[in-house]
């Protein structure tokens, strides 16, 4: 083990730094706020913490380590070529605040970008701002509701959501202040048609829905429910977590929707960095653009007089805020990095985009099939049955553990496990809540088949699997199997300093 | 392409397996009337070489602030990032991992987080940190919601916080995004005119949900003001202090002056400033607003064998579990930033970073005593206390002094009428520990050449 706070003996430093540029005795500070003791830190050498988070790295999975089918999260190859661009100076010592002239390179790949992501949506106008997914839903649910204000429509408090849709749907519609109605999907997975008449009307502000939905499935009424939701005067959310599913195959403009979020950290190859950053830009149809968090990057033709700073010879770049803003969602103009990056990662594509779509939806399938063909061949296929009953899935599907569960006592969480005592990142599990003891399976295009192969032959080995095993599983990891119940019982929730 | 897809030429063989002939069979399930019939109207694909020399014409044209003297803050501060921490974070293990569900396989992301949030709540002086949110603004903004969550049921100023007048409105707009549909009122407290808070201001706050100030305020002043706050506003109240985390070395923990949250910008600490983002913002708090805390948290736990092993821990209050009851929608955060910040606060220990906060104010005080005696400008809160930035007043306007000062290759600072509609002859001028005597000095021989041009009347 190595703990960073047991590193705490010579006042070395792991870097040196300059000396201040003025004495000591000038720096001026009230005497009441002088800081009194320095805060525990731990006192490493250079050598000793690049050791310590060595170590810790090598405690870490991530997508280079080994097969990460976490469905939901896009879990593809981040290519490398990424990093080398974000850490130019040309983006990583530049300010938010610096003057248009001095950034005219960033906003043309910024307004490459919203030209892009448009396109590929459907919209007529992008926002680059929001830095998460959650936050995306969060401001497009902003301007939808601002959009309803100006119109003196103010009656119309509720945003409905499927129950399989991402937590953060109605948690970003509720922090907006709507009312969550939740409808209930068919046993096949899709959304009910009925259920959605039921509930719809002139208090409906939105309907917030992902599609492929979080089952995988395609929902192909979806022209009939945004014909439901626009009926009654509310409009349609694209929820854009599964969009790597159908690039140049279909859009959210297409489908009926209004307002779309992207995450680029899943479809645009953004490293997900063990939690963040990731990136969330929102996508809107005209109406709603004047709504639109500001500035947004705009375009006019190069004038003479501009400064001989414009990038090219055709186009001057500049900061402009939608007429009726909603403000910001956050100070400066979003993860400008994390743009940079799913810029260099859509340029690698270009048009061919439908591509990496079609390879993440083939390698789904066909996983699927070879897990299902494996347990065929070995009489095991009555231990999970599909989350739902369909012909083609698209970037992920869902198998419920439901079976094994019954004739076994073995879990959805326990083949998760023993996913990783050979070597994966185990699937999401308990996800969506409408399939029993659910595993949620997202391969991404950038796995080989050789990969999918093995993980299948390896899946159906996991649920034949001892039970008392599986419930012991892991035991290869670094760790055995962390007692969850415990943390949340004993909260230590930082170095416990004074027990030495 | 070729390079990103493996089974690129393979495409025939599964589909057979799947008992398909073409991609088209794959979407089958996309009716007619959605399809996408025509290519996407998008340039050819390009291979890494073209990408990359593409990104260096780009961003190359860009006037990065190393290429000049810069003088430009307002919450983002030049600093350096020791070399070590760019090495270590593109191991593929931190930056190709996604959040830690599985512990078992993720126990060296767990337990840099859980450092970290140790490492933040020795530098702020509260108990529990979170692992980050997105930015300063959020986490003012979570911070805001989390103290009307906490507080409204015996505030006597029901659904009310206030906010320091000074704070920017692109902080502000944040905090009115996030707190509007609580139906969250915010009120202003006013400011002295040496830059200090208004106290008779303050006792208007008592009894509301919480009080939002900075410390270092926005116009870089370090108020002593602010010990008296939670006196003042009293225990029902949060009160909730914004940080520079690096003048933490040598500026009193908000936490033993009474705070009940800190929230920070974290970028000096391991990032560099990336065009304003991704950041990392610091959320500090006492156990008392812990369960109505946004974010994920990391707490050390045990494995079924006994030996110490860390999870995400109070998952109940997130989204995941909660949906729309949750205390906060924040999913994806800024991890990788956050671990950063933590290796850079390592590698600095307690006395690297006293002395990281000297540098900045030995800059800072420099800069105020160099420009002090300037003809032709003043300081308006020259005998306050100051970190990292200080207002300059200008014989005439701001913008007119940026544009003579950007021709001469000096990045002069802040024109504080975007914030202060009324400042503008108000000049926000930033240094950071990377500021030079060099740099000063040419600020002021060019202040005081445009100076010289306004008091002849030739326009600059």
């Amino acid at each position: 083990m190595s703990h960073l706070f047991e590193h705490y003996g010579a006042k070395g430093q792991g870097y040196s730094q300059p000396a201040p540029i003025a004495p000591a005795e000038s720096i001026k500070l009230p005497s009441g706020l002088v800081r009194k003791s320095l805060p525990r830190w731990p006192r490493l050498s250079e050598p000793e913490m690049v050791r310590h988070y060595t170590w810790l790295s090598s405690r870490n999975f991530g997508i280079d380590t080994g097969f990460y089918p976490l469905g939901s999260c896009t879990m593809k190859h981040n290519p490398r070529i990424n990093e080398v661009i974000a850490q130019l100076p040309g983006i990583a010592d530049i300010h938010p605040m610096q003057p248009e002239h001095h950034v005219q390179g960033t906003l043309a790949i910024f307004h490459e970008m919203q030209e892009m992501l448009a396109i590929c949506a459907g919209m007529d106008a992008v926002t680059l701002q929001p830095v998460a997914g959650a936050q995306g839903e969060f401001t497009a649910i902003r301007c939808v509701q601002e959009y309803f204000r100006k119109r003196g429509e103010t009656q119309r408090t509720k945003v409905i959501v499927p129950d399989s849709a991402h937590g953060t749907n109605p948690a970003s519609a509720a922090m907006c202040g709507f009312e969550i109605i939740e409808i209930p999907s068919r046993d096949d997975g899709r959304i009910d048609l009925d259920a959605l008449r039921a509930v719809v009307g002139e208090d409906t502000a939105a309907m917030m829905i992902t599609n492929p939905n979080t089952l995988g499935i395609f929902e192909a009424e979806i022209a009939q429910a945004a014909e439901i939701v626009h009926g009654v005067g509310g409009q349609m959310y694209y929820d854009g977590a599964n969009f790597n599913a159908i690039l140049g195959r279909t859009s959210p403009g297409l489908m009926g929707f209004d307002a779309v979020h992207y995450n680029l950290h899943k479809t645009f190859s953004q490293p997900h960095g063990g939690g963040g950053p990731g990136s969330g830009p929102i996508g809107v149809k005209s109406h709603l653009a004047e709504f639109l968090p500001g500035p947004v990057v705009g375009r006019r033709e190069v004038a003479e007089g501009d400064k001989v700073t414009a990038i090219n010879e055709e186009w001057w770049y500049f900061w402009e805020t939608p007429e009726n803003s909603i403000g910001k969602v956050q100070q400066w103009h979003g993860n400008s990095g994390a743009v940079i990056r799913c810029w260099a990662y859509y340029r690698r594509y270009g048009k061919d985009l439908k591509t990496m779509s079609e390879h993440a939806v083939l390698n789904a399938n066909y996983l699927r099939k070879k897990i299902i063909d494996t347990a065929i061949s070995q009489g095991v296929s009555d231990l999970f049955e599909d989350g739902a009953p369909i012909e083609v899935v698209k970037h992920e599907f869902t198998l419920s553990m439901g079976p094994l569960k019954e004739k076994h006592g073995v879990g959805a969480m326990d083949v998760a496990k023993g996913l990783l005592d050979r070597g994966y990142m185990a699937p999401t599990v308990y996800f969506p809540l409408v399939v029993p003891e659910c595993m949620m399976v997202e391969p991404t295009e950038t796995e080989s088949k050789e990969t999918l192969d093995e993980f299948a032959e390896k899946f159906v080995e996991v649920i034949q699997e001892d039970p008392e095993v599986l419930h012991e599983a892991p035991i290869t990891t670094k760790v055995r199997r962390v007692d969850e119940v415990y943390a949340a019982r004993n909260l230590t929730l930082s170095y416990p300093f004074d027990e030495e | 392409m070729v390079d990103q897809l493996p089974n690129l030429g393979r495409e025939k063989e599964m589909l057979k397996t799947l008992g398909m002939s073409s991609m088209d069979d794959l979407f089958s399930d996309i009716p007619e009337a959605v399809r996408m019939n025509s290519p996407l109207p998008l340039p050819n694909p390009q291979n890494e070489e073209q990408i990359i020399a593409d990104a260096r014409r780009l961003l190359g044209a860009n006037v990065a602030l190393g290429d000049r003297v810069s003088f430009l803050g307002g919450g983002l501060s030049r600093n350096y990032v020791p070399a070590s921490i760019f090495q270590l974070i593109v191991r593929g293990e931190f930056l190709t991992s996604y959040t830690p569900y599985q512990p078992e396989v993720s126990q060296g992301m767990l337990q840099a987080m859980w450092e970290f949030q140790t490492l933040i709540s020795e530098l702020v002086g509260l108990e529990v940190s979170n692992l980050s949110v997105y930015d300063s603004s959020t986490a003012a903004a979570e911070a805001l919601t989390c103290a009307v969550r906490i507080h409204n049921k015996k505030a006597t100023q029901k659904d009310t916080v206030y906010i320091s007048e000074l704070i920017p409105p692109n902080r502000v707009s944040v905090i009115e995004n996030y707190s509007q549909g609580g139906g969250v009122v915010i009120k202003k407290l006013k400011h002295n005119s040496d830059g200090t808070l208004n106290l008779d201001s303050l006792a208007e706050a008592a009894g509301s949900c919480g009080v939002y100030v900075e410390q270092p305020n926005p116009l870089g002043i370090i108020d002593q003001g602010l010990m008296s706050v939670k006196e003042i506003i009293g225990e029902n109240t949060a009160f909730i202090v914004g940080v520079a985390p690096v003048s933490l070395g040598l500026i009193e923990a908000p936490g033993n002056y009474g705070a009940d949250i800190v929230v920070g910008e974290g970028q000096t600490l391991g990032s560099p400033i990336t065009y304003g983002g991704p950041l990392y913002g610091i959320f500090a708090c006492s156990k008392d607003y812990l369960r109505q805390m946004p974010g994920r948290i990391v707490g050390k736990s045990i494995a079924v064998d006994g030996n110490e092993a860390f999870c995400l821990t109070l998952s109940t209050r997130e989204q995941h579990i909660r949906r729309h009851r949750a205390t906060s929608n924040i999913c994806t955060n800024e991890t990788l930033i956050a671990l950063m910040g933590a290796m850079h606060m390592s590698l600095l220990g307690p006395e690297g970073l006293e002395l990281l906060a000297q540098r900045n104010m030995a800059a800072c005080q420099l800069a105020k005593d160099r420009l002090s005696s300037l003809n032709g400008i003043a300081l308006p809160h020259e005998s306050g206390y100051h970190y990292n930035e200080f207002v300059v007043q200008l014989p005439a306007s701001t913008a007119s002094c940026l544009e003579y000062l950007d021709s001469t290759g000096v990045i002069g600072g802040f024109d504080l009428s975007n914030w202060y509609p009324d400042k503008t002859n108000w000049l926000l001028v930033s240094v950071s520990d990377q500021t030079s005597l060099k740099d000063i000095e040419m600020l002021c021989a060019q202040i005081s050449i445009w100076c010289e041009s306004i008091s002849q009347g030739v326009t600059a």
